[in-house]
């Protein structure tokens, strides 16, 4: 929606003088407090550096001229500094938005135009994030997300921190209106009620916590990194076996390249180091990501607040929740940790439009909480869930065959008899080893593979070395599907896959009566039951 | 949490729910896999045709080893070819669809078959898709997006277009149909 700025932009010049500190008028086009430009400038900064990949080069061929006369510099400097300093007070100039009773307008953009109007009935969250420099002045970005696409995303970048909680609030509050009236539900008991109750606190997460988190969501890297200290010996081992391999590599690698194999094995254990180091930063991402955490609780709402410099909060309505997952990966299942997620719709599809940043902020997660932690908070939000002493049903051998049998065998054969037939004997061994470890993860995945259901929820585990576990309310499902081959169906198996808002679920390889049942039952439930799914 | 195997199948389920196995499945239009089968084969056709005169026209010499890949090529993609276009004949007589009061499912596969089930309740909206070659023989494609994203659209092609709009405008009367989304 391309609008002409020029007409409207007369309203605003009488905004300044009746505009108070915190009370911003309705209905009419105001700008942000000034503090903005600060916003503006460091975001454009972040552009730069995001678009540095491109301008590195012509840096690097300036560098040169630069330092023959450092004269040139300088204007460069100055001309940078004074788009910086142009961009951000015209992008603070153009930003307007206008209040109504119940939509928020958006206009912004210097060179390129954007209109959002946002009814408040269509937000589906409301995000407060403090970046370091708003916090001694006490301001806030308010980030406000619909359902549909990210485009549909607006971002009001400067308000005083209690405006924010105020306007939030009110966005809130209208939308539990707008909904209460248009479900029919009557289990729906939060109508509008005084929004200023008081929170509660759910969970925290310790240095300690964070730490634990740090280290197990980084594993690879870790478990690479230990082995650094062997990497001498490794690759001793590996030029000897190198060396076994016989006269065809003696012929391609003349002896004086030795030195250079062994300078790359030098350059391997230091990138190893570095890992180690990554690691560490991985546990510095944790603490910057989540210190402070809480989760806490005002009615239907749960509120995770979380950060050291930027502080993050996401609240999201009971209603808006999907799936529960408790992921546990194997270095999570020796600590004996779970990441606990609260996942609501479209958390892929915005992860896919706009990298990791758009993922952590979507779903709630509750990073690295004991097992009887996360069963509590599971059972907090759905209270009749029988999670803690379900029994899965596994799914049958078949998957093995399927697997095993019919693709990593015949593969493992073939590559096999390719050996024999060229006589390259020593590359079986390593392949056996590749074999044997290709159907540990079948074994194991087949192992943990597994699914349950009560009266309400449906449960899916799975995993490989972890085991995550999956809740969600059976009438929460968008879709079903049944896939049954042929040589399933002789076998009366099937597998099947259920589509949710927050993603896909399947079970394969399951007793064909009892896929079909559990169809029949989701799909009864979702037609049955009139509730939303939202 | 402990396993139980399918032996000792704990009793969840209710027997009476209406079967997906049992619903009233329909076919598609006759049409439509006929004309994809005139598709694959132009498209094949077509395909052998450029690749032979690529291959055998006069005034550029190839290169010997570019020839033998040229020829090893064209040989694979008429055989790629010519296993879709049968594939296709084969499975497209087996793509069915069913409307349900409450639900429309659409059934597709030969070796591996899949039945995808849509809850009316579930649709945020509709869209008929016409492509020049569904004009052109009178067929339109049914697509129903649901919350579960666009990976998950739910789709039925080969309809008649009085037939599709039939099933448009009974999913927008229906009653579990919610507008805004």
């Amino acid at each position: 929606m391309a609008n002409t700025e020029s007409e409207h932009t007369v309203n605003t010049e009488n905004h300044a003088e009746n505009n108070t500190k915190v009370v911003y008028a309705e209905s009419q086009w105001q700008r942000l407090s000034p503090v903005a430009i600060l916003y503006f400038g460091v975001s454009f900064i972040q552009g730069i550096i995001g678009q540095f990949i491109f301008i590195a080069p012509s840096l690097f061929i300036g560098y040169n001229a630069i330092k023959d006369n450092p004269w040139v510099g300088l204007p460069i400097a100055v001309g940078l500094l004074a788009l910086l300093l142009s961009s951000a007070m015209l992008s603070f100039y153009f930003f307007q938005f206008r209040l109504n009773n119940n939509s928020i307008e958006i206009r912004s953009g210097v060179l390129s135009k954007k209109y959002v109007n946002l009814p408040f009935s269509r937000i589906q969250n409301v995000k407060i994030e403090q970046p370091i420099y708003y916090r001694a002045m006490g301001f806030a970005c308010l980030t406000l997300d619909t359902a549909g696409s990210r485009k549909q995303e607006a971002k009001v970048v400067a308000l005083e921190l209690v405006f924010a909680e105020q306007l939030k609030q009110k966005i809130m509050g209208q939308h539990t209106e707008a909904t209460a009236q248009s479900s029919k539900s009557a289990d729906n008991k939060s109508i509008v009620a005084p929004v200023n109750n008081e929170e509660q606190i759910i969970n925290t997460r310790s240095i300690k916590d964070l730490v634990i988190h740090g280290i197990t969501s980084n594993r690879i890297w870790i478990f690479l990194g230990v082995l650094a200290p062997f990497y001498e010996s490794l690759s001793q081992y590996a030029g000897d076996f190198l060396q076994r391999l016989g006269l065809n590599l003696d012929k391609l690698f003349d002896p004086s390249t030795h030195s250079i194999m062994q300078l790359s094995l030098y350059a391997l254990s230091i990138t190893m180091m570095l890992m180690l180091i990554l690691s560490l930063f991985s546990i510095f991402g944790a603490i910057m990501t989540f210190y402070g955490f809480t989760l806490s609780k005002v009615e239907d709402r749960y509120i995770r607040r979380s950060g050291l410099f930027t502080k993050h909060e996401v609240s999201m309505r009971l209603s808006r929740l999907q799936t529960i997952a408790h992921k546990r990966d194997w270095l999570d299942m020796l600590l004996g940790r779970v990441n606990l997620l609260f996942e609501q719709s479209n958390a892929q599809i915005s992860a896919m439009g706009n990298g990791i940043a758009a993922n952590t902020t979507d779903k709630i997660i509750v990073p690295s909480v004991t097992t009887d932690e996360a069963l509590n908070l599971t059972f907090d939000v759905y209270p009749e869930n029988t999670l803690h002493d379900i029994n899965f049903i596994a799914i049958s051998k078949r998957f093995l065959i399927r697997y095993i049998g019919a693709l990593c065998v015949p593969i493992y054969l073939a590559v096999v008899t390719l050996f024999v037939i060229l006589e390259i004997y020593s590359l079986i061994l390593p392949s056996t080893g590749a074999f044997i470890f290709a159907c540990v993860l079948i074994f194991m995945r087949w192992k943990r593979w597994g699914f349950a259901i009560d009266n309400k929820y449906l449960y899916i585990r799975k995993g490989i070395f972890g085991v995550d576990h999956f809740v969600f309310p059976i009438f929460k499902i968008q879709q079903t599907v049944l896939a049954q081959s042929k040589f399933m169906e002789r076998r009366q198996l099937c597998s099947i896959r259920f589509i949710l808002a927050s993603g896909a679920v399947n079970v394969p390889f399951i007793d064909e009566m009892q896929g079909r049942a559990l169809i029949n039952r989701s799909l009864y439930e979702v037609e049955t039951s009139g509730r939303s799914w939202m | 949490m402990t396993d139980v195997t399918a032996e000792t199948n704990p009793q969840v389920f209710d027997a009476d729910l209406p079967d997906i196995s049992e619903i009233q499945m329909q076919p598609l239009e006759a049409s439509y896999g006929a004309t994809n089968f005139k598709i694959g084969l132009t498209l094949t056709i077509l395909f052998v045709l450029i690749l032979s005169f690529v291959k055998l026209q006069p005034w550029f010499d190839w290169h010997e080893t570019l020839r033998l890949g040229l020829t090893l090529g064209a040989v694979a993609v008429t055989i790629i070819c010519v296993f879709f276009t049968g594939y296709k004949k084969i499975a497209d007589p087996l793509k069915y669809y069913a409307l349900r009061e409450y639900d429309l499912s659409f059934q597709s596969g030969w070796i591996f078959r899949k039945k995808v089930t849509q809850p009316i309740t579930r649709i945020q909206h509709i869209e008929l898709k016409r492509g020049p070659i569904e004009r052109k023989v009178g067929l339109a494609t049914l697509q129903v997006f649901s919350a579960g994203g666009a990976l998950h659209t739910f789709e039925i092609p080969g309809l008649a277009l009085s037939k599709a709009q039939k099933l448009r405008q009974y999913i927008l009367q229906h009653k579990d149909t919610v507008t805004d989304g």
